[in-house]
């Protein structure tokens, strides 16, 4: 059990079963690892704006610079007419973040290395930016898979594909931030596993890459979080603001 | 008053040191990074979305290797149309 690198991500429900009409609505390690991430992101925003003074404090500072920096990728990426999803984008990127960080703690739960959990975040963005492309453009949105320029025999093929590739973005988003949770998690449990199968002789060398891997994954949860963010950005101005 | 004004100009120069430093960084390790892991999922999902909506029309329509193999392809497509357009934003952010 103790070498086993997929254990960290069982799931298992603490206190009472609870169930609603067949429906499994117990507490998990998951679910209370998510109200840690949101907890923490209340508390941060909280004591960071409680004091605005002129020369930040620490906290404020965190605060401020997360404020300018999902600020900034909106505008760059997406314009000013996104504006209005700011609150939006900054609860996705700093509750992907928060999940990935925690999840860098020894003894914590990965949130995001579950792909249910990535997989319900790209649909609500998915479903929400295809709604926000309909009530702007109304059925003219569908002109978005119909690129200006191609010949009419070509057309049909061309439309699947761009349909394909539409569909594709929910799977492309959840998997990604998914896969590279999970398997760096798992690589890193692995290599933990080393230095302790290879002793005090050997291992030595798992050891440095483990931490040199624990690095690695830090960089990864930042990332991804920052990958997530930006791409939801991205499919926003696909819908806002109709040509490619 | 006079404290607030020094600060703000101080404020000003620092900010015009951090963003000459960011341009500085920009195409770093972590901005390719992030970019590959962009790129190689978007052209693997699409290529499973179409491989998946083959399947279904597969069951429905009782035509089993048929269709599947058609939407392979097509997802194929898909995946090289959806890095295409994200290599094409690459390009147009570089530029400016």
């Amino acid at each position: 059990m103790g070498l086993n690198p997929m254990h960290q991500f069982e799931v298992y429900k603490i206190g009472p079963e609870i169930n609603l009409g067949g429906v499994n609505l117990s507490f998990t390690n998951s679910s209370l690892f998510m109200s840690i991430s949101s907890m923490l992101i209340l508390l941060l925003l909280f004591f960071g704006t409680k004091k605005k003074s002129l020369v930040p404090t620490k906290i404020q500072l965190i605060t401020e610079m997360s404020y300018t920096f999902v600020a900034k990728m909106i505008s760059d990426t997406a314009g000013s007419s996104a504006k209005a999803f700011f609150p939006f984008i900054f609860t996705l990127f700093m509750f992907v973040l928060f999940c990935n960080m925690i999840g860098m703690l020894p003894y914590s739960f990965t949130v995001t290395s579950h792909i249910i959990v990535t997989f319900v975040l790209a649909t609500i963005v998915f479903v929400g930016v295809t709604i926000i492309g309909f009530i702007k453009h109304g059925i003219k949105y569908l002109e978005l898979f119909v690129p200006k320029g191609v010949p009419i025999v070509l057309l049909p093929l061309i439309v699947v594909i761009e349909i394909i590739s539409y569909l594709s973005r929910p799977i492309s988003l959840s998997v990604r931030l998914f896969a590279n949770m999970m398997a760096g998690h798992t690589m890193l449990k692995v290599f933990g596993g080393f230095v302790i199968s290879l002793g005090l002789l050997g291992g030595w060398l798992p050891l440095g890459f483990s931490v040199a891997l624990t690095g690695l994954e830090i960089l990864v949860a930042f990332l991804q979080a920052y990958v997530f963010a930006i791409l939801t950005c991205i499919y926003l101005n696909d819908a806002l603001n109709l040509h490619h | 008053m006079k404290d607030i004004k020094e600060i703000s100009t101080r404020l000003e120069i620092a900010k015009k040191k951090t963003e000459a430093d960011q341009n500085k960084n920009e195409g770093t390790n972590a901005a390719s990074f992030s970019k590959a892991l962009k790129i190689s999922t978007e052209l693997v999902a699409a290529v499973v979305v179409g491989s998946t909506i083959g399947f279904i029309l597969d069951t429905w329509f009782d035509t089993k290797p048929l269709l599947i193999i058609c939407f392979f392809f097509i997802g194929v497509a898909a995946g090289i149309l959806s890095v295409f357009k994200a290599a094409k934003r690459m390009q147009k952010n570089n530029k400016n």
